[in-house]
């Protein structure tokens, strides 16, 4: 946020011309601008770090800290275990998932209905996946069917998840979304960011927010100057207006 | 579909088998085969009511608080610890489970242990305890807890010190405990922690507010600490990006708030409070049950904000919540329509565009309510609603289909939903204009005479300030139906209840009773004239201001009768053979509220009313009884009305020749 916020005061002190004249900023001049911008190394670097622990990129966190010295903002073991249980719910062991985050605070479950809602709802998916089907009835009547009764949003998406099982072909009808592994992405995700809130740590990096908040101000910029612009973000390459 | 409540048998018995035999094997012997058994049994229970039910019945608590103590197995600690936080989380019943099998010491116990993984599982476990009503009351006076509750909070380890700020939360209800953990400096160690991780900063929020509230001197210490600057960073959270931390700072200022106003000079600062808690409302979670009833409390009896919050649509907010035909938490109704209720308090526009919004059929709904909390509130926002007199003579109320729940209510089992369902029909009866109401037909008449025999004295006050507007202005049939029900004896015994406020309102009955045609005046003259020897007997006892009106204006109702009426209270007023004393009259002239005095200047007029033959002596009476020259003396009384008044009957004694 730092950054973002000297990116901008150094662009206001130039007073920019009439709206109805747009100023043209030579690459030169830009560049000269962006350069006289200081930057601090570690906030970079806090950044950086912030990313990969978000991310959950466990080793290069690890590398990162013994090069550069920065902190992590917190301790890296539980990366591991976070990701652990991420991987776990990815693979379709969601069993397993809800156990290592039982372990790795009993508070999460308990006191978070919906997410444990989720995670059984997935089990459910995972067990009518590999045809378990008496298993699944069981599964639901037993464990996801007292959900239903407590909370009406509940019972509608158990409805639609055991409909699947009214299918001959589940890969074929109106509720195959439930078997895609996008959805199992989206419950490893929702777990991934309930166990960082339990770690009062930010569910999101900041970095991705940081460019969204780049490219407003470049849209801002643009009704006042011409300028070189940024537009591959994997580059960071200045692209003169012209081309 | 296999959902809800069909059971088929193979699948419960399945479930139940399992249950057992998880059971017998958390008695093992074998370290191994027991971590096991303790680890299943909480994974099954966490998040799932149900299981927690289950285990519970099959006794698991009492042999999962041994697991505790028998062994120094740091993972059968670990475990069996979060294995009873499970079954104390949100389940009353699991609470009462664990203190019962007395594994609170034992958890405390664990707090000492070196392992820091053991550590965090008995302070977690500890701290779902103190999040229940049911959790062991915490002595703050004894030195040594109060050195423990320090130790805690100045652990490093953040489920620990976020401990201490919950038994704070939980145990601190007094405003003796309230100085002392101040004075033991506990304001200074749990400003730490709202730098802290989220659950120290939640924790420390909610004991704040408990320390905070109601004690101005507590506040001032908390403002003062760094200049302001916890105040501030309170504020700031306000703001932050989860709901529950939003919510406990919104709390935390509105106990500021309503304990030291004077923090809140800024229009700002109370208008982005009300707009937060507003935004609250719709989370549907725990969160947004709790900002109702903060909402409320924010507003309640304070004009300005109520405003505030109607500018910032409150009234729509709330009543679309309402709608949205989910069912509520309890919690919530209960706030949402407490907050109501302040909005329609005082402001006519929050009423009419409250009402506005067809909500009679919510608030019938919330009537019947299974939760007492819930019916109560609607019912005092009914009572505020009918504040609207437009609403209330354009008959709103009066239909049979608001009319039937609310006479209904007057039989609720709950003393506070009597109480807040005669607050309403108190102002609801005052447009019983037309003869016919459904009140009456309903029998509401007979149930408002049972209420004011009640043992509650509120509800007793309360009945009575209803039969009093049911008896403003009513006619001759509706006054016989009411007084063949109490008669002379159940009157005069309402008239001396050992509580003032009841016999104020008794009198105040009695006054609107015996207003207007002659008829009525004869009820008191019932028995012997036993009721009016009871007003009499009252006003000889030097009552508070207040009653001695309502009495006094009984006599000037009475006065304004018939010869032998007007006798009637002059034997009252001046009895034979009288001691010196009991001259009420000219006490009463002497007093300092103005309405007692132009009340007992009122009787004056009526007793010397020139047109009745007898007023002559009377006047002759009241001027050896030093009457007529205390009102000499009061020519130039300050309160206006009493001026007009005295300068009446003056003009009348000239008229007897008197100057």
């Amino acid at each position: 946020m730092s950054l973002f916020r000297i990116f901008i005061n150094q662009l206001d002190e130039d007073d920019l011309e009439m709206a109805s004249s747009k100023k043209v900023i030579t690459r030169e001049e830009w560049e000269k601008k962006l350069n006289a911008v200081k930057l601090r190394k570690e906030d970079m670097n806090t950044l950086v770090m912030n990313f990969l622990v978000t991310e959950g990129f466990v080793e290069a966190a690890d590398k990162f800290q013994r090069e550069s010295g920065t902190k992590p903002e917190i301790d890296l073991s539980t990366i591991t275990d976070r990701m652990a249980v991420k991987k776990a719910v990815q693979n379709g062991h969601v069993e397993d998932a809800i156990e290592k985050v039982n372990d790795l605070n009993p508070e999460i479950l308990d006191t978070n209905p919906e997410l444990f809602f989720h995670l059984q709802q997935q089990r459910l998916i995972e067990l009518i996946r590999h045809g378990k089907i008496e298993e699944a009835l069981e599964f639901a009547q037993e464990e996801l069917a007292p959900r239903g009764e407590e909370n009406q949003s509940f019972l509608q998406e158990l409805e639609k998840t055991v409909a699947l099982l009214v299918f001959e072909d589940a890969s074929n009808c109106p509720v195959k979304d439930l078997l895609d592994i996008s959805h199992r992405l989206k419950t490893a995700s929702e777990v991934n960011a309930a166990i960082l809130t339990s770690q009062s740590h930010e569910k999101d990096p900041k970095l991705p927010s940081l460019l969204k908040m780049l490219i407003w101000a470049q849209n801002q910029l643009d009704e006042k100057a011409v300028y070189p612009h940024i537009n591959d973000l994997s580059t960071a390459q200045l692209q003169d207006p012209s081309e | 579909m296999p959902t809800t409540t069909s059971s088929s048998s193979s699948a419960a018995s399945s479930s139940g088998n399992r249950q057992a035999d998880v059971f017998s094997r958390l008695a093992s012997s074998d370290p191994e085969v027991k971590l096991k058994a303790l680890r299943e049994v909480k994974n099954q229970i966490i998040g799932n009511r149900t299981k927690k039910q289950s285990f519970l019945k099959l006794g698991a608590v009492p042999a999962i608080a041994s697991a505790l103590s028998e062994c120094d197995n740091s993972s059968i600690l670990v475990q069996s610890a979060a294995a009873l936080g499970s079954f104390a989380c949100g389940f009353e019943a699991g609470v009462q489970a664990v203190i019962d099998a007395g594994a609170f010491p034992r958890l405390l116990r664990l707090l000492t242990s070196s392992d820091e993984k053991v550590v965090d599982a008995g302070a977690r476990s500890l701290r779902m305890i103190f999040q229940s009503n049911q959790a062991p009351k915490y002595d703050f006076l004894q030195e040594k807890n109060m050195e423990f509750l320090f130790s805690l909070l100045n652990s490093e380890n953040e489920n620990v010190s976020g401990l201490g700020a919950s038994i704070i939360a939980h145990a601190c209800g007094t405003t003796v405990e309230q100085q002392l953990l101040c004075d033991a400096g506990v304001l200074e160690k749990l400003v730490i922690l709202l730098d802290g991780s989220l659950s120290q900063r939640e924790a420390c929020l909610e004991s704040l507010a408990t320390v905070l509230k109601s004690n101005p001197e507590a506040v001032s210490r908390f403002v003062g600490l760094e200049a302001g600057r916890y105040l501030s960073s309170v504020t700031e959270l306000t703001k932050d990006r989860y709901p529950r931390t939003r919510l406990l700072s919104c709390l935390c200022l509105v106990v500021i708030y309503n304990t030291s106003p004077s923090y809140f000079l800024n229009m700002g600062t109370k208008s982005s409070l009300v707009t937060t808690l507003l935004e609250l409302l719709n989370d549907p979670g725990q969160s947004g049950n709790e900002a109702a009833l903060g909402l409320s409390s924010l507003i309640a009896e304070k004009e300005d904000l109520q405003k505030l919050a109607y500018e910032a649509n409150a009234i729509k907010n709330i009543v679309d919540i309402l709608k949205t035909g989910s069912e509520l938490h309890p919690k919530r109704l209960q706030g949402l329509f407490l907050s109501l209720a302040e909005l329609c308090s005082k402001l006519e526009d929050c009423r009419c565009s409250f009402l506005s919004l067809e909500v009679l059929d919510l608030l019938v709904n919330a009537l019947r309510h299974k939760n007492a909390d819930v019916r109560t509130a609607a019912c005092i926002c009914f009572k505020n609603a009918a504040r609207s007199v437009k609403n209330l003579s354009a008959g709103r109320f009066t239909t049979d289909h608001v009319m039937l729940p609310l006479v209904q209510l007057l039989h609720d089992p709950s003393s506070a939903v009597q109480v807040a369902v005669l607050g309403a029909l108190s102002n609801i009866v005052l447009d019983f204009s037309s003869p016919k109401s459904t009140f009456i037909e309903y029998g509401g008449i007979k149930q408002l005479i049972e209420l004011s025999k009640s043992m509650d004295p509120n509800a007793r006050c309360s009945a009575l300030r209803a039969l009093r507007n049911l008896m403003f202005l009513a006619d001759n049939k509706r006054k016989e139906l009411f007084y063949s029900d109490v008669k002379a004896q159940g009157f005069a015994s309402l008239i001396s209840d050992p509580e003032p406020t009841v016999q104020e309102q008794a009198l105040a009955l009695l006054r609107n009773l015996v207003d207007g045609c002659i008829n009525s005046i004869e009820f008191v003259f019932d028995e012997d004239g036993l009721i009016l020897d009871s007003v009499a007997r009252q006003l000889r006892k030097a009552p508070q201001a207040q009653m001695a009106i309502q009495g006094m204006y009984v006599l000037t109702n009475v006065a304004s009768g018939t010869e032998l009426h007007k006798e009637a209270v002059m034997q009252q007023l001046f009895p034979q053979p009288q001691a010196e004393s009991n001259n009420f009259m000219l006490k009463f002239l002497q007093s300092h509220e103005s309405q007692l005095r132009s009340a007992t200047v009122w009787t004056v007029i009526n007793l010397i009313s020139p047109s009745s033959p007898g007023a002559l002596d009377r006047h002759v009476k009241l001027r050896n009884e030093g009457i007529i020259p205390q009102l000499k003396n009061m020519v130039n009384d300050a309160c206006l009305d009493v001026k007009i008044r005295i300068r009446t009957v003056l003009s009348q004694s000239m008229s007897f020749g008197d100057n």
